[in-house]
């Protein structure tokens, strides 16, 4: 029997057998099958027919058994009836089905005389090694694939099959030789196949079981353990389950064997956690403008190859699966996976350890695409709570992180955004403008008006700094840049770059119409049309599932001003710890008096342990990391946010710096500081220790109330703005006006609010003091915070800055769209638009070309060198195009960040113009109908 | 890696000619004089001279689209190839004395629109009527706009404007005086006139367009292997409108009840959004 499967001659068999009359197979079989019998019965104990064995269980003892008290089958006895079987299988394969689907005579014979149980039973008295099962298994492969009437519904042909599936559970040692298992899996996924075709097979297979006491649906059992196996096996499985989850959505006997006694859910969400655990806690970061895990850098890393393939399971095995199924999965994996797991490890010790995590989890929310497996997953970042604080406000705190974790935080919000999703949108951004408190009321009702006459596009693309008009980018940009717009007679005006003519024609009547001119027109702003187009298109479709149209009217601004937001403080957190060392980077780049701030805030008596411990941690780190690292020294926004970073004491551990850096002198860190920083960095420092040890003296509570008062008397016009002049460079100044008005609404931790007394004694949280002060949410102030210092962000920051902003300006709901691109719009002057961010970054760009003469040569060579980099990027996409790269003529180094933000600040000027102008006409198209 | 959202400066993009303004009128392009200032924000540095036709065609466009959504009954407008300033039109009278006119007209907008001058209407043929100049077929627009306001007038006002005068006749101050004394004096005889200038119309309309433009709007005579296969489409525009509404290429989600501002809040979780 084995050398027949495993040379697979079917193909010559069948020849020989084609033509010979059914009758003449009838009769070589049961020759055959005497011959066997003959032998079969010299070697039976019990010399009975059938079934002198018991459940399946005993099955691969009892045969060990046989064989010793009758001896070892003779070796010709054993091929001859291999030899008999041999031929036997080939003629029941190539039996055709009888009349009206009615077995052919060779299986009835083979019913008949139990033929293929007693093979088993045979195998069985012999040694039953991984050699005898590989046999058995490979013979139903071939059964079951080629023969051409169906077998299975046949319980003597099912019964030897299941007993034979039973032994190669019942394995003792769990080791089966991987060939066997390979052949197991094989021949499981191909029974699914069977039952994925014909359905009624299923029953039969529950009866079965049954019959066996084996567990029921034994194929589905034996399927589990290899869920998550790596490689073709572990696929294989995963197939056939999936074909069996298809079943289950109609079946209801089977999903309720599914959820109720199986452990599938259990083994596969847990399974997750398992392949979690093993993946590396912190990556190798391959440069700095990493910010998210691509596919070939998780393709790199077999470990998280192995998660996603588990993951890509759940979310199919979710889409195909019976409700109950996909509801236990679900949650099983919120509560196997997420909450124990993922939870604590985005709260790690060290920057690099949640950095590594943030980058995970951005991964598992691209790889995922049903709905029920993103709410899961979307639930829990909005919902779940880690130490009484959302992980979602710990995420958006994080986008202020200097160093990577704020970038890869912001990737994995540009993933968020990126969902069109309802609820997180809601949660980010709709939740505080839906009161409508950050516009003068006068404004509600020009919310939805649209822009007619292009003037919102107009101011934008006037902030562009004089330094990037298109009147100064040089000749050889400027060509490629502008197009000499003209008609040409016969439509043929496109790609005419040097048509002189002006054509005006002139009718009958003597009504003229110019239709020709010479004006050098920005050509590629027509591609940011286009893509603004494509934009806002796209997210209307994706919007039109969402509940409301948030549109200032639905839902009403009045009804949530007062009560919904705030119950929903109350109850979301009670006795509210807040992120002590998120929040400190969050906006708010200006910290005057440091010390009243922190009196100010209730500071609870015991923060969370890993909130203490990353305290202790971190501290230490980043004192050393003030010497060890020179290359920042000159970088006056390093400093800035470092040295918020401790003087909030919120800080928080980064390890920023290389872990080398861990000695060092964390003690005496004070004397150790130099360079012209130390004596702000030190007196802050000490203040903050004396903050953090007597917050709860007479002094501090005097402050605190002297404080309230002051905020009082001025109410909510006042502007708790500090500047830190001191610690920033002269180019960071800028109009002192502008900046006093609107500093306080970038922090979320506004002293207005703090000081509101909460009648549970609690301080609000920050997502949500939306009716307490004009404020439009930690998310879209850090944005604009961060936006604010393009000059000294990173070029890759930038973009990914960018372009959550602008695909934040493609949502069409009349309060995001007016908040972000109508600049008529009257906001409160703690409301800072983006409009007015934007001019403040026109303003320092402004001033770093004035003060530096070699800026239009620097500007002109980053142009060439983001050419470069982009037709660099084009060619690692389509190869097709194998036009010569661009090369820079000088490389602009990439911290000369200001001079690249002036580039890519022109250019996203022109970005949210073309919105600006796509959502006045598209917003307002009939849709419906 | 990053994806590169602006183009600039990025010789590698298509000829323009496979990004066009994806706007209504395809292949319209602005061509126009030197703008005249849209807005008081444009900047000397030449930021506005720059963009100033894409906020013209902008605002064009805008007009355009509130045409559409006002659904002018009987009125049909397209914008010429050439120009966004000059849009085809045609009327469709469906009662009244000048029932069952078909009025071709052109419509003049002016260049600094919105802060120049209403815009013109002129029908091919002139028509009899008291307000049309019986010599240029212009109508007299400015009667109803004597100052083009910004935000307050639209271009559908005039086009509604140029449909009413044919259901309503008024005859003060009229650019064609005859019409008015017979209006007045002799109205069965302007009733014949009228009947006659009708005619006179809707013989002309298979006419080759008076200006030639391929965006210009003409009429021909039913021929079922032009027309039939056109006539099914407008028929089932509807319906592959709607499915591609449907599409399954983009789906939103929500989970927030109708009426709350709860995130997850409707009870059952839908398999499907």
């Amino acid at each position: 029997m084995t050398s027949m499967v495993a040379n697979g001659t079917r193909g010559d068999q069948s020849l020989v057998l084609k033509g010979v009359d059914p009758e003449t197979c009838m009769i070589v079989f049961k020759n055959h099958w005497a011959q066997v019998v003959k032998i079969l019965e010299k070697h039976d104990p019990l010399r009975s027919i059938v079934g002198g064995l018991g459940g399946g269980h005993g099955l691969g003892g009892g045969g060990g058994l046989g064989s010793f008290r009758f001896g070892p089958v003779p070796g010709d006895e054993a091929s001859a009836v291999q030899n008999y079987v041999e031929h036997m299988l080939f003629l029941l394969m190539e039996e055709e089905c009888g009349q009206n689907g009615a077995m052919g005579p060779i299986l009835e014979f083979v019913v008949m005389e139990n033929v293929l149980e007693r093979l088993f039973i045979w195998s069985l008295r012999r040694e039953f090694t991984d050699d005898m099962k590989l046999e058995q298994l490979k013979m139903y492969e071939m059964l079951i694939g080629q023969a051409r009437q169906p077998l299975l519904h046949h319980k003597p042909v099912l019964k030897p099959l299941m007993m034979l599936l039973s032994s190669c559970s019942g394995s003792p040692s769990g080791s089966s030789s991987s060939a066997v298992e390979t052949e197991l899996v094989l021949l499981l996924n191909q029974l699914c196949c069977v039952l994925a075709k014909d359905p009624s097979v299923l029953e039969l297979f529950f009866h079965t079981s049954e019959d066996q006491g084996a567990a029921n649906f034994l194929i589905f059992s034996l399927l589990i353990p290899f869920i998550h196996r790596e490689g073709s096996v572990g696929q294989q499985a995963r197939d056939a389950l999936l074909l069996i989850m298809a079943l289950s959505a109609e079946n209801h006997v089977v999903a309720k064997h599914i959820a109720e006694n199986t452990y599938f859910c259990p083994v596969l969400a847990t399974g997750l956690s398992g392949l979690y655990s093993s993946l590396p806690t912190k990556l190798d970061v391959p440069s700095e403008e990493w910010h998210c895990l691509h596919r070939e850098d998780w393709q790199q890393l077999p470990a998280l190859v192995q998660f996603l393939n588990s993951l890509e399971f759940c979310n199919a095995v979710i889409q195909v699966a019976h409700p109950s199924t996909r509801d236990q999965l679900v949650g099983y994996i919120h509560n196997g996976f997420l909450v124990p797991v993922l939870a604590p490890a985005l709260h790690k010790l060290t920057l690099e350890e949640v950095m590594t995590t943030t980058a995970y989890l951005d991964l598992f929310i691209r790889s995922i695409s049903e709905p029920a497996l993103l709410h899961t997953f979307l639930s829990f970042i909005l919902l779940h709570r880690h130490d009484n604080v959302h992980i979602l406000d710990t995420l958006v705190s994080r986008i202020n992180t200097p160093f990577q974790l704020g970038t890869v935080s912001l990737a994995l919000f540009r993933t968020l955004i990126g969902l069109f999703c309802e609820d997180v949108m809601l949660q980010l951004v709709f939740k505080y403008l839906i009161p409508c408190n950050h516009m003068m009321l006068s404004q509600r009702r020009v919310l939805r008006e649209r822009d007619c006459y292009s003037v919102s596009a107009a101011k934008f693309l006037a902030l562009t700094p004089s330094c990037c008009s298109p009147e100064v980018i040089p000749p050889p940009l400027r060509k490629l840049d502008s197009i000499l717009w003209s008609k040409g007679t016969d439509g043929s005006h496109i790609g005419t770059m040097e048509s002189k003519e002006v054509l005006s024609e002139e009718d009958d009547c003597g009504n003229s119409c110019v239709i020709g001119s010479e004006i050098y027109l920005d050509v590629s702003y027509l591609h940011y049309l286009y893509d603004a187009q494509n934009s806002i298109s796209h997210c209307m479709r994706a919007c039109r599932v969402w509940s409301a149209p948030y549109d200032g009217e639905n839902p009403p601004p009045e009804e949530y001003q007062r009560n919904t937001l705030e119950e929903a403080d109350l109850t979301a957190t009670p006795g509210l710890l807040e992120l002590e060392w998120d929040d400190s980077y969050d906006a708010c780049p200006t910290q005057l008096h440091p010390e009243e701030d922190q009196e100010t805030r209730p500071i609870p008596d015991e923060p969370p342990k890993h909130i203490q411990e990353l305290r202790r941690t971190a501290i230490m780190i980043v004192k050393g990391s003030y010497i060890e690292e020179s290359e920042f020294q000159n970088d006056v926004m390093v400093y800035n946010l470092v040295a918020q970073k401790d003087a909030h004491d919120s800080a928080a551990k980064q390890e920023m710096l290389d872990e080398s850096v861990t000695d060092q002198k964390t003690t005496n860190s004070e004397s150790s500081i130099s360079n012209g920083l130390s004596s702000p960095l030190d007196e802050m420092d000490s203040k903050k220790r004396g903050s953090q040890s007597n917050h709860k003296s007479l002094e501090g509570e005097d402050l605190v109330a002297q404080y309230e008062e002051l905020i009082r008397t001025l109410g909510a016009q006042h502007s708790p703005a500090k500047t830190d002049s001191e610690l920033k460079s002269p180019t960071d100044l800028m109009d002192e006006e502008e900046d006093e008005i609107d500093f306080n609404s970038f922090s979320p931790e506004t002293p207005e609010a703090e000081k509101l007394p909460s009648p549970f004694g609690t301080k609000p949280r920050s997502g949500s003091r939306g009716h307490a002060v004009p404020f439009t949410g930690p998310f879209l102030s850090v944005l604009l915070s961060r936006l604010e210092n393009m000059p000294s962000n990173s070029l890759h920051v930038n973009l990914l800055l960018t372009g959550i902003l602008a695909q934040l300006a493609a949502y069409p709901q009349p309060l995001l769209r007016s908040f972000l691109l109508n600049t008529n719009m009257v906001f409160q002057p703690s409301v800072r638009s983006l409009y007015q961010v934007l001019a403040s970054v026109k303003n320092q760009i402004e001033q770093c070309s004035a003060n530096n003469k070699d800026f239009p040569e620097l500007l002109t060579a980053a142009q060439h060198c983001l050419l470069a980099r982009e037709s660099s990027l084009r060619g690692q996409t389509d190869r097709i195009k194998t036009k010569p790269n661009i090369q820079p003529k000088t490389v602009v180094p990439l911290n000369k960040t200001e001079v690249y933000a002036a580039v890519l600040f022109t250019e996203f000027l022109k970005e949210l113009a073309a919105f600006a102008q796509e959502h006045s006409i598209l917003s307002h198209l009939p849709t419906e109908q | 890696m990053l994806r590169i959202r602006w183009s600039l400066i990025c010789p590698a993009h298509p000829p323009f000619g496979k990004k066009q303004l994806p706007s209504i009128p395809k292949n319209a392009v602005p061509i126009t004089k030197a703008a005249s200032p849209a807005s008081s924000t444009e900047s000397a540095n030449g930021t506005h001279a720059s963009y100033g036709p894409f906020y013209l065609e902008y605002s064009l466009l805008a007009e355009f689209t509130l045409v559409i959504k006002q659904r002018l009954p009987g009125i049909y407008v397209q914008p010429s190839y050439r120009s966004t300033l000059m849009w085809f039109g045609v009327i469709f009278i469906r009662h009244g004395l000048y029932q069952d006119g078909v009025f071709k007209f052109t419509v003049y907008i002016p260049d600094n629109f919105p802060d120049g001058d209403c815009p013109r209407v002129i029908f091919d043929t002139p028509v009899f009527h008291p307000l049309v100049d019986s010599v240029s077929g212009e109508l007299d627009v400015r009667r109803a706009f004597t100052k083009w306001r910004r935000n307050h007038n639209h271009i559908w006002q005039v086009l509604m404007y140029a449909r009413t005068i044919f259901y309503k006749i008024n005859t003060m101050d009229p650019l064609n005086p005859e019409a008015v004394v017979l209006y007045d004096k002799d109205f069965q005889l302007f009733k014949s006139k009228v009947v006659d200038s009708v005619k006179l119309c809707n013989s002309h309309l298979f006419d080759q367009p008076k200006i030639d433009d391929p965006f210009a709007i003409s009429f021909s005579p039913w021929n079922p292997a032009v027309h039939e296969e056109a006539k099914d489409k407008m028929f089932a525009y509807k319906r592959l409108h709607k499915d591609y509404n449907k599409g399954p290429l983009v789906s939103g989600l929500s989970w927030v009840k109708p009426g709350s501002t709860q995130p997850f809040s409707k009870e059952d979780i839908p398999l499907q959004t």
